[in-house]
């Protein structure tokens, strides 16, 4: 069973490997086990409620239950820039025109902006080598929808997500080549690591301040502002089938794209449903292809788990669940969990159980108006 | 005899034969239509009649005449407030020192920022020169002439003078710093923006350039090594007016990076050596050739005459030298040496 739990100190060891073979483009988790250790502390602290909400870094495990062993990993900041300052450039248009010569040119501008800070973002997606695909992306990426959907007030309304930019397999980025190297003489693949290691703000204060007009650069490194690098296209495609839009802010190094999306309309929030566990003893095939999968979560901020149950456990108060599952999940009959698809479709069962959960409360909430208009409880 | 004098409206058709018979551009604020240099012909007389308010703007210009026939070989000219009471924009150049302390870097970046500061300042302009007479003295005369009519008209002029020296253009016509930053903004070559710049009101400038500095290191190779240097035709014209005391600073040219010369008008070299004295007649042209000129605006006059001998206050010049001053002895002159 592939079970999401909070990161622990004993995962040091599978994340480090992980990151050392993720290779370059990686940034924010390098193969480094100082900073891995103190990421690692820093999400202790977080899920204990030691530290202020807004400096909270959630990292998630992905653990192959049988094994014991983290097969990946994903994580939320809190909230970005409260440090360091939190650069990017935002993609837009300034126009000069003139009435008397008929002239009216519209020049794409990047502007420096410190906009995203105070945003929640959602980051640090790795998936070990051989567990790719059977939808353990996808719960990787989409458990953190439910730690934000049920822990909101730990959070900003909006979240986003920083997709890697382009950058050839020498790890040559043609932004940084054209823009970032003329004001900080170093090899992409270097400023990359550096910013990686924390020094990404260090680098960005070297960077132009001023307005950047796009012509004045060359074709290639136009070409790639907003554009995410082939290896992180599923990761995007991903993210706008949750409703994440590309919101105008660029990378200020490889110029990849942020996409944002309100909390309230990501799309595994807006179609999860609350039911209560029944434990079942009785065995069960949990092997079912992940589009009939839900991601289960027992909605327990510092003992978060998420795993996968078949759609058909999903009855219309309870959720039935096999004993070693209720178990992983830390959780027994009666306890509330938080139901979401894994895999969107157009049709899943889970919307149609959702309207009858809501003509379900409409009943409940008319016999308790009949029992307290009548005295029972 | 070559003789510097204020234009007249009867000058335009021979202005006009000599701006189109120049290769290349190489005045930009001269006009080449008829109604437009009637109007700058107009203006200048105007400036010059202008005796008493010296707060207006004046455009002044003069012409280099061959007094034996009659026919012009160049122009000078003099905006005492340059901008003419718009804007008159230049890029300053600029550094900034991009460091951070814990990456232990430091680095100077070099920024063209968009700058006002000249306006308003005593400009010099509108020089041409027929070719075949740029290496002799009639090029220095007229040239330096205009500094004879500020060192003599001086409230008429500011504590500061500069000159925009045109840039780098390519046998092919083109503009490497143009190609590199003002196409993009203004969406037309070189000739057509250098003659709106010309003719119409700085109002297009303002409506098209772009509002922020500009990073030097994002600009072409050609545009960057193109900036702050001079046309190689503009040569001798900018050696000379460093001679007179001018000096490159930190403006160029917004069109084509070519750089902007200043001085401080009192120290103008002509300016400090011109002296007056009274006018006396000589015999032969034996003696030492010198700068000199008389008249006051409209009547003013400046030649190449040789002196034979200055004693104390007085200076004896060619009689030919008087006419064509249209001074006579005892009047009052000026003279500098070449």
């Amino acid at each position: 069973m592939l079970l999401i739990r909070p990161l622990q100190e004993n995962d040091l060891d599978d994340l480090y490997g992980m990151a050392q073979n993720a290779g370059k483009g990686l940034t924010t988790l390098p193969a480094d086990r100082e900073l891995l250790q103190r990421k690692i502390e820093r999400t202790r602290e977080s899920f204990n409620q030691r530290c202020a909400p807004e400096a909270g870094l959630y990292l998630f495990a992905l653990e192959e239950t049988q094994s014991g062993k983290t097969v990946g990993i994903s994580g939320i900041e809190a909230r970005v820039g409260l440090e360091e300052v939190f650069y990017n450039y935002r993609l837009s248009v300034t126009v000069n025109a003139s009435r008397e010569l008929g002239v009216h040119v519209r020049t794409p501008t990047l502007h420096l902006s410190n906009d995203m800070t105070d945003t929640t973002e959602i980051c640090s997606l790795l998936l070990a080598g051989g567990y790719q695909g059977g939808g353990n992306g996808l719960l990787l990426s989409r458990c953190r929808f439910m730690f934000l959907d049920d822990f909101r007030k730990h959070f900003s309304e909006k979240v986003f997500a920083e997709m890697r930019g382009v950058s050839d397999k020498d790890g040559r980025s043609p932004l940084w080549d054209a823009l970032g190297s003329k004001f900080f003489d170093m090899e992409f693949s270097q400023a990359d690591m550096l910013s990686g290691l924390g020094n990404k703000s260090f680098i960005a204060e070297l960077m132009p301040k001023y307005p950047i007009y796009l012509p004045m650069l060359p074709e290639e490194a136009r070409a790639v502002i907003g554009m995410v690098h082939d290896n992180t296209r599923p990761a995007l495609k991903m993210l706008q089938a949750e409703g994440f839009n590309f919101n105008g802010m660029v990378d200020i190094f490889d110029g990849g794209p942020a996409v944002e999306a309100f909390v309230n309309n990501i799309r595994t929030v807006r179609e999860s449903i609350n039911r209560h566990a029944m434990v079942v003893n009785k065995p069960m095939n949990l092997d079912v292809p992940p589009e009939q999968r839900v991601m289960i979560s027992n909605r327990s901020f510092r003992d978060f788990r998420v795993t996968t149950l078949p759609m058909e456990c999903i009855g219309p108060d309870t959720v039935s669940i096999p004993r070693e599952v209720a178990d992983a999940l830390l959780i027994e009959s009666g306890d509330p969990v938080r139901l979401a698809p894994l895999k969107e479709s157009a049709l899943s069962p889970i919307h149609i159980l959702k309207g009858q959960e809501s003509e379900d409360e409409k009943i409940l909430d008319r016999v308790r108006h009949y029992r307290n208009r009548h005295g029972q409880d | 005899m070559w003789r510097v004098r204020p234009a007249k409206l009867d000058d335009l058709q021979q202005i006009l034969d000599l701006t189109s018979a120049q290769s290349g551009r190489l005045s930009s604020t001269l006009p080449n239509t008829q109604s437009a240099l009637t109007k700058k012909l107009q203006q200048s007389q105007a400036s010059f009649a202008n005796k008493t308010d010296t707060s207006t703007p004046r455009r002044l210009l003069f012409v280099l005449e061959d007094t034996d026939t009659g026919q012009l070989a160049g122009t000078a000219g003099i905006d005492t407030r340059a901008g003419n009471g718009q804007p008159f924009y230049n890029y300053r150049r600029d550094y900034l020192i991009h460091a951070s302390h814990e990456l232990n870097v430091s680095r100077r970046v070099e920024v063209l920022y968009p700058s006002h500061a000249l306006t308003d300042l005593t400009l010099l302009c509108a020089f041409t020169l027929k070719p075949d007479l740029r290496n002799t003295p009639a090029f220095e005369l007229l040239s330096r002439a205009r500094m004879m009519f500020i060192a003599s008209h001086r409230e008429w002029f500011t504590n500061r003078t500069v000159v925009e020296i045109q840039g780098i253009q390519h046998e092919s016509g083109e503009v490497p710093f143009w190609d590199s930053l003002g196409r993009h903004f203004f969406n037309m070559d070189f000739e057509t923006a250098d003659q709106h710049s010309g003719q119409l009101s700085k109002t297009f400038i303002a409506e098209l350039m772009p509002p922020n500095p500009i990073y030097v290191t994002l600009l072409s190779e050609a545009a960057q090594e193109a900036l702050g240097e001079p046309h190689p035709l503009t040569r001798p014209n900018y050696d000379l007016l460093q001679r007179e005391g001018f000096l490159p600073g930190c403006y160029v040219d917004i069109f084509d990076g070519g750089p902007v010369l200043e001085a401080r008008t009192d120290t103008l070299k002509t300016v400090v050596t011109s002296q007056p004295k009274t006018l006396h007649g000589s015999e032969g042209l034996d003696g030492e050739t010198c700068l000199i000129s008389a008249g006051e605006a409209q009547d003013f006059r400046c030649l190449l005459t040789s002196v034979s001998e200055t004693l104390a206050d007085d200076v004896k010049v060619p009689v030919s030298t008087w006419r064509a001053l249209d001074r006579s002895a005892g009047d009052r002159v000026r003279i500098s040496p070449l």
